[in-house]
């Protein structure tokens, strides 16, 4: 059996095939300061005042609009608090950052669990073998008063990739090649598991940039093999016992897609698809005004060393802007310990409070008709940022490279 | 059911189904007012559209955000079904959930628009009565069409509780 193929013969109590429809129990309910208020009016409405089915295993977090930029945003952060205290269930208030990192740092995410959350990129929990879906508000709203939820047993592709990636090339660059092989639709319904040596050597942040864009394929989750680290990794935040599920060697595969990447050069997606991907110097020299570092997808304190290792003791092109976001609070103290903060500062980086930031409009940053940002998030679909304005996406070295020379650049020749 | 067809293309989102400026509105019949209207004939559909009337559309129908907005908005102006070559897993989770019959076809190109079709969605049967030729659809799970018919997801599981607690 493949790893969802267990997960959910577990969860549902019955040994499960692709296709079929199971009603699984669920490990974590988790909804945020977007959405989060119509789940809360949606529960209201149907169950009133009824008790949540375990407060312990349900999660709220802020990581949209923090600290509350109007009135109507602070009324649905208030909800939410409000709600929280009422049923007892947890609440991560704005001081902490992107949700998903928040439950991963948190100790809330185990391998073989099953999570649900109102952000559509949930599997990204896939980096540490857990089964993260994005959902509507009515399914929260039900997932929170009963525990489990319906699905469809999902067929599962295996993408197995070999080969070392070349200095400066790294997990976004691959991610990016392999949303262009399958496109925006081609795991559709599916489940997607990453393994081979280049994947086996990821560290935790490269892992979560690698999951977070299985939502960009259509998948309906993806994992990656937890190894010795990440064990550890969680066993230290949760102080539980870890059994990670591992495929069984004989599982069947709806397709197998195998790529080598020695030769794989800085991959970029260009407006308006994140499929619509090209080789970074193909598009090399475009003019750009403004690059954003950060996001579920490459906000870890990794993704933020590459992008330093760039502005060290340089200034950002004049004329450009750079907004620099660590995904948590646990990632920007690490940057203000070692001095990475300091390094953003002085390159002319805008440092601001953790957060998804510029993934979506309503955020600080957004930008004016027919302007172009480089973004090291995950979608760039028209009017994301802001009507008219073109978005590429790239890793945080092509973003840090782009940022000083204010043109699309490949950080190898910076 | 029976109803004309209205087509659409590929990968329609759910912005185009139900436009994000809309988002504030509660009221479910000023919502439907606004169903389709991002798409190339959002206009022409909205004022012809009638009770029982069918979308039609390509692959990857829903795609985009998570908004319930969207299969509420579609069943709100009176369309019966939709059937398209594949669906958004979130937008097929959001139908089921607040009732919003779909079927899943993937010839499509055998359906007009403005054909006049005769549906059973428990079978899949499709009538076209306009071509006068009969399509089979793959239809939803026992179990989806369970959901459905209690009300939708929230309505499902109060039952389901109350069963429970009753020793049923
Ligand atoms: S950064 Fe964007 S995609 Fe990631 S969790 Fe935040 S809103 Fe969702």
């Amino acid at each position: 059996m493949t790893i969802i193929e267990k997960i959910f013969s577990t969860a549902s109590g019955n040994e499960v095939n692709p296709g079929d429809y199971i009603w699984a129990d669920l490990n974590l309910v988790a909804m945020r300061d977007f959405g989060g208020p119509n789940v809360i009016q949606e529960y209201e409405n149907s169950y009133g005042t009824q008790p949540v089915f375990d407060p312990t295993r349900v999660a709220i977090t802020f990581d949209l609009h923090i600290p509350a930029r109007n009135e109507k945003v602070a009324v649905n952060q208030k909800t939410l608090r409000d709600f929280a205290k009422r049923q007892g269930v947890r609440l991560f208030d704005i001081d902490t950052g992107v949700g998903q990192h928040i439950l991963i740092e948190n100790g809330l995410v185990k391998p073989g669990e099953i999570i649900v959350g109102t952000d559509s990129h949930m599997n990204l929990l896939g980096a540490m073998g857990a089964a993260g879906f994005g959902m509507g508000t009515t399914d929260i709203a039900g997932a929170m008063y009963k525990g489990k939820l319906w699905f469809r047993v999902p067929e599962t592709i295996k993408i197995e990739i070999s080969g070392r990636l070349k200095e400066y090339v790294g997990a976004k660059d691959l991610i990016l090649y392999i949303v262009k092989q399958l496109t925006t639709s081609g795991a559709l319904n599916k489940a997607i598991e990453f393994s081979g040596e280049t994947i086996s050597a990821m560290n935790m942040a490269e892992r979560i940039t690698m999951a977070s864009m299985v939502t960009e394929m259509s998948g309906d989750v993806g994992f990656i093999l937890p190894d010795e680290r990440v064990v550890d990794f969680i066993r230290s935040r949760s102080g539980e016992k870890i059994e990670p599920v591992y495929p069984d060697a004989d599982s069947a595969y709806d397709k197998v897609y195998e790529y080598a990447v020695d030769d794989l050069d800085p991959q970029i997606a260009c407006p308006h698809s994140p499929d619509n991907v090209k080789d970074v110097r193909d598009v090399a020299g475009t003019r750009v005004d403004q690059v954003f570092i950060g996001s579920c997808t490459n906000g870890r304190y990794e993704d933020l060393e590459i992008a330093a290792h760039f502005l060290k003791n340089r200034k950002i092109k004049n004329g450009l802007r750079l907004i620099v976001v660590p995904a948590t609070m646990e990632v920007a103290k690490a940057t203000l310990r070692s001095g990475l903060h300091e390094i953003f500062l002085a390159s002319g980086a805008v440092v601001t409070n953790p957060g998804c930031a510029l993934c979506t409009t309503g955020h600080p940053g957004i930008l004016a008709p027919d302007e172009v940002m480089v973004s090291t998030s995950n979608r760039n679909f028209v009017g994301k940022l802001g009507k008219g304005a073109k978005v590429y996406l790239a890793s945080p070295a092509t973003a840090a490279a782009t940022a000083l020379t204010g043109e699309i650049t490949d950080p190898r020749s910076v | 059911m029976k109803g004309r067809v209205w087509k659409f293309g590929d990968d329609i989102d759910t912005d185009q189904i139900y436009p994000g400026k809309y988002l504030p509105l509660t009221d479910k019949k000023e919502m439907a007012r606004h169903a389709m209207e991002g798409t190339d004939r959002g206009e022409e559909f909205i004022k012809g559209v009638k009770d029982g009337d069918i979308i039609v559309a390509g692959k990857n129908f829903g795609c985009g955000s998570s908004r319930e907005h969207a299969p509420v908005a579609i069943r709100g102006i009176g369309i019966s079904v939709v059937i398209a070559e594949s669906f958004a897993r979130i937008f097929h989770r959001n139908c089921v959930n607040t009732g919003l019959p779909i079927l899943i076809l993937q010839e499509t190109q055998h359906l007009n628009d403005g054909d006049i079709l005769e549906i059973d969605v428990t079978s899949g049967k499709i009538m076209n009565q306009t071509q006068n030729k009969v399509l089979k659809a793959t239809t939803l799970s026992q179990l989806e069409f369970q959901i459905m018919r209690a009300g939708g997801l929230l309505a499902y599981l109060r039952h389901q509780n109350k069963a429970t607690k009753e020793g049923l």
